[in-house]
């Protein structure tokens, strides 16, 4: 048989193309179930990671099953919020664990202005501690992360950043060093600033400036995406960070004038929003 | 077992090793050799990519047409490395994000068309399968004991199990992919000394 005859090679290849999907398609679609209880878990064990509950590490070495009790017996509870900061929905947080994951998703709800954004409120040591995500687009590929701030949302407890196929020894760089997440440790959101409320500064980070943390040599364009991700998801996020701020503040000290700063801020949310 | 298979099967561990003689696989062998845990899985995924593609390229070497073999084996090679791929996501998740994007490269790894194109178009599927296991195997062995040293000696651990004391302080160059570059360059050494016919006049 001629195997250089044109009809013979479009055939050929076609049935080896049909055949290579389909096995393809079979083993990715038994693989499935397996693959989601690994993504969730992960998940989890970032967000236990950016609390501070265990180090990543640790969490590694433990099966599935011990990371979603962990979850489980940590978390206080778990909701969504729309753009105003305002809940609209929990999300199971014992037996069949919800998580709001599809954070692709959730960035373009953002960009059009009708997002569902969780929150993941856990309780440490007697606190509250509230982890949020953040997500965007790396170098080659999407990064997220997980950010945690303390009970009333003014400070930064920890972070924990991850992505898909950045270059291993550089972009990775965000994932693999422990300095470039310890940085976010005590940092502040700065909540004058909406639209650049969080900085990663190439070069270094000024001395004295609580929102903003030092690059990664080598992870110029990881960084640039990563900074834009925490931008946006904070700029979301910052109507309900400051209602927890404005909630503890004026608990302590609503009677000499603290609060007026607070409508202030109000104020300006409001403006910003319908400019926005 | 007759002399041909035992050949096939066993020049590629040292004699032909496709790293340190034929010097192919360079670049996944510098990065994947920090810690043995991910060297041993990156090793076993290369054995069974190796194995499996020659297999199935030699079954159907008869009716492979010639203009257009390279994308045929393309296909046969990309579709076993997803396949290992969704398997370690499933099975063994902390070690593929640990791999990380290196998984996805073994289909750029030169040994594994190197030995589809040299071998397998020419010979039966079960010396294929023989001749893509050994040399995985030969491409495994290296991995392993560059990323023995990189490991004792970066991180005073083997396997993570702490064997040095914690007195000793890491060597961080070891760490670094130049050192494996080195560690290999030795590895060359020892065998060429060994070897006399591979020594270039």
């Amino acid at each position: 048989m001629n195997t250089n005859n044109n009809v013979y090679t479009i055939v050929y290849t076609t049935i080896i193309v049909v055949v290579a999907a389909a096995i393809l398609a079979i083993a990715a679609m038994a693989l499935k179930p397996k693959q989601d209880a690994n993504i969730k878990a992960e998940t989890i064990s970032q967000m236990l990671t950016a609390a501070g509950f265990a180090s990543k590490e640790d969490l590694a070495k433990q099966g599935n099953d011990q990371v979603l009790a962990m979850y489980s017996a940590n978390i206080k509870n778990a909701f969504l919020i729309d753009a105003e900061g305002n809940k609209t929905g929990e999300l199971e947080t014992e037996g069949s664990i919800e998580l709001q994951d599809n954070l692709k998703q959730e960035n373009k709800n953002i960009a059009s202005g009708n997002p569902s954004l969780p929150v993941y409120v856990f309780e440490k040591d007697g606190a509250e501690v509230n982890v949020i995500p953040c997500y965007g687009a790396g170098l080659w590929g999407p990064i997220w992360g997980y950010i945690a701030f303390n009970a009333d949302c003014t400070e930064i407890l920890g972070a924990y950043f991850d992505h898909e196929s950045e270059t291993p020894g550089l972009g990775a760089k965000i994932k693999d060093e422990a300095w470039f997440r310890e940085q976010f440790k005590g940092k502040k959101v700065n909540f004058s600033k909406p639209d650049d409320a969080f900085n990663i500064v190439k070069g270094g980070a000024p001395a004295g400036d609580d929102s903003a943390v030092d690059a990664i040599t080598g992870a110029t364009m990881t960084c640039n995406g990563l900074d834009a991700a925490l931008d946006t998801w904070f700029k979301a996020y910052i109507p309900f960070l400051q209602k927890k701020a404005g909630s503890a503040a004026g608990d302590a000290c609503c009677e000499d004038g603290c609060c007026e700063e607070g409508c202030d801020h109000e104020h300006n949310h409001e403006h910003n929003h319908q400019e926005g | 077992m007759n002399e041909d298979l035992k050949k096939t099967l066993l020049n590629p561990i040292f004699k032909g090793n496709p790293i340190t003689v034929l010097v192919l696989g360079i670049c996944s062998s510098l990065a994947v050799t920090v810690q043995l845990k991910g060297a041993c899985v990156m090793a076993l995924s290369v054995i069974i990519v190796t194995g499996l593609s020659s297999f199935v390229v030699s079954l159907l070497r008869n009716s492979i047409p010639n203009r257009v073999r390279i994308i045929v084996q393309l296909v046969v090679v990309a579709m076993m490395v997803i396949l290992v791929d969704q398997v370690l996501k499933a099975y063994a998740y902390s070690i593929d994000k640990q791999l990380s994007v290196y998984i996805g490269l073994i289909i750029t790894n030169c040994i594994v068309m190197g030995r589809i194109e040299a071998f397998a178009l020419g010979n039966k599927p079960i010396p294929s399968l023989l001749d893509g296991l050994a040399n995985g195997a030969g491409y495994g062995m290296i991995l392993i004991i560059v990323a023995f040293f990189r490991e004792l000696l970066g991180s005073g651990t083997l396997f993570g199990l702490r064997v040095l004391p914690a007195s000793y302080v890491p060597n961080n160059l070891v760490i670094l992919p130049p050192m494996a570059l080195i560690i290999l360059g030795c590895i060359v050494w020892v065998q060429r000394s060994i070897q006399k016919d591979l020594q270039e006049k």
